[in-house]
């Protein structure tokens, strides 16, 4: 297909009424240069984030470690490690799978390349000044929105280019049913904007005054997790499950009930995080109350994929996609139910403020989003570039370091951070006491950071190896040589 | 304090709204009908239901 211009873009007239027989191959080499670009950026940024993560967690039980620089200090270390993983990692990666599913969910070849190899520039401009800015003392000291001001609007440019992109895509899209996973991408690619928007307008330059803040904080940073992650997530879950077993969804109605009902209910949970703070209690109640109702798309998830699943879990011994997808499948759906269930005031009096918190964000963010994006990319890349993932040893190594590593970390934080909500709560136990329950669960926590940071590092050289075209030439899933002969025995 | 906080209610509810909106345009688009034929678009003549798409690589 031709390419357009941005301006012949806004009017789908001249979208051509068939494409090739090639279309899938041409499809995907369209994406290549951007999804490529994008997975580059995430993957030097997932090594980024987590050596400062693994800092930061030992500055936990080792407070005196590396102190003797400004810069090096926890209060720094911490808002750059969750911003370069957010913002560096979990989006570019999220952004690279999402304009390769809804380049082949729209069924035609990446539109415009040149705007969204302009994004991706700007993007990392921006998440590089900020994070400088971070280290050298600019934090912003909101949650999630650290970042100092001069880096947010490099950051806005290079997303409207996207949120521009998908729009243009969804429009210019073949004509026929739009399947769920692209509901789930359209909806994160608008929503995102506005999120972000909103939060800094009310938080940086119009900010509201005193409580209020911690409103629209939540708001922002629940919503990023609910409405921009979890969709990509999920997009590429619904995608990728079923692709790979050669087998479609088990039910396309529940797998719409799940979108719509996280789609008109998930905005309204962020004011949970704010149990017992100066609010309306209507407004907690509100949140509380959406909360709960969020049990609603989260079983109808994990009723589809299990039940899609059902019959085939040997799948998992031979594909690397499927095993980071339903790792991550499985992680949401425990992280949604626990998110649910942390909103109730009695248990949210217990687990608030400690260590439980950051171990449910960490199953969140790495066991359900991160190893969604390790299953794509194991997917979408052999696709991109034309050869094989180099070693299936190599592939396992990542695979059990990172779910040893984060149900090591998730595992010690949840029971550390339930012994530190008790002790809190308990008025014979001194605050210091309290914090001596968790020390323990923190030291597994540092060992923890050195499982995934091994993963990492096995993961990058793989994906270099790759771009590379490194190693023996080897076959299998992206040619499908095998695979074919594999149909009859599913 | 209450302006502010009407204000995040109102973004709460809008963007729910917005959900709302696309739910219509989705009934009124045909979109809810025929499920079945909808779970197969992501199948084609190449990559057809019953065909595994990925699995470890092997030295051939």
């Amino acid at each position: 297909m031709k390419s357009q211009s941005l301006l012949t873009s806004i009017h789908p007239a001249t979208v051509p009424d068939s494409l090739a027989s090639h279309e899938r191959a041409e499809i995907d080499a369209s994406t290549r240069g951007p999804v490529l670009l994008f997975f580059g950026c995430s993957v030097f940024w997932l090594l980024v984030g987590s050596l400062l993560g693994l800092v930061a967690a030992w500055k936990m039980t080792h407070p005196g470690l590396l102190d003797s620089m400004a810069w090096l200090t926890f209060g720094r270390i911490r808002p750059a490690h969750l911003n370069v993983v957010v913002y560096g990692w979990a989006f570019q990666a999220g952004i690279g799978v999402a304009l390769w599913l809804m380049a082949r969910l729209c069924r035609i070849p990446l539109l415009h390349a040149k705007l969204l190899v302009s994004a991706t520039l700007f993007w990392n401009l921006g998440v590089l000044i900020g994070v400088l800015g971070i280290l050298a003392g600019d934090s912003r000291s909101v949650e999630w929105l650290e970042l100092p001001g001069y880096a947010t609007p490099i950051l806005f440019l290079a997303y409207a280019c996207i949120g521009v992109w998908a729009v243009i895509m969804f429009r210019y899209r073949r004509p026929g049913h739009v399947y769920v996973s692209q509901w789930y991408l359209l909806a994160a690619f608008l929503w995102f904007p506005w999120l972000y928007a909103t939060a800094n307008i009310l938080l940086i330059w119009q900010p509201v005054q005193g409580s209020a803040q911690g409103a629209v904080n939540w708001w922002f940073a629940r919503n990023v997790l609910g409405l921009w992650l979890t969709p990509i997530g999920l997009a590429s879950a619904f995608y990728m499950i079923p692709k790979v077993l050669g087998r479609p969804i088990h039910s396309y109605y529940l797998s719409l009930l799940g979108f719509w009902a996280l789609a008109l209910f998930y905005s309204w949970n962020g004011m949970h995080h704010l149990i017992g703070g100066p609010f309306p209690a209507w407004m907690i109640s509100a949140s509380v109350v959406a909360s709960i109702l969020m049990i609603i798309p989260v079983i109808t998830v994990a009723i589809n994929h299990h039940m899609t699943m059902k019959g085939h879990f040997e799948a998992l011994k031979w594909s690397p996609t499927l095993r980071f997808t339903v790792f991550g499948a499985m992680a949401y759906t425990v992280v949604s139910l626990q998110g649910c269930l942390m909103a109730i005031p009695s248990l949210n009096t217990i687990t608030h403020f400690t260590d439980y918190t950051i171990g449910h964000a960490h199953l969140g963010l790495y066991g359900f989003f991160s190893m969604m994006m390790f299953g794509a990319i194991y997917y979408i890349v052999p696709r991109l570039v034309g050869w094989e993932w180099p070693s299936a040893t190599m592939i396992r190594w990542h695979f059990w370091l990172a779910a040893t590593g984060v149900l090591l970390m998730v595992g010690a934080l949840t029971i550390g951070g339930l012994l530190q909500g008790l002790a809190l709560y308990d008025p014979k136990v001194s605050f210091q006491s309290s914090l001596d329950f968790a020390t323990p669960f923190r030291w597994v926590r540092g060992i923890s950071g050195f499982l995934l940071l091994a993963g990492h590092l096995v993961f990058a050289c793989l994906f270099v190896q790759m771009l590379l075209k490194i190693g023996h030439r080897r076959t299998g899933p992206a040619l499908f040589t095998e695979s074919k002969t594999e149909a009859a025995s599913l | 304090m209450t302006a502010e906080l009407i204000l995040i209610f109102g973004g709460m509810l809008a963007l729910s709204g917005s959900a709302f909106v696309a739910f219509c345009w989705s009934v009124c688009n045909g979109q809810m009908a025929r499920p079945r034929e909808a779970a197969l678009t992501i199948f084609d003549d190449d990559e057809p239901v019953g065909l595994p798409t990925d699995r470890f690589p092997s030295r051939k």
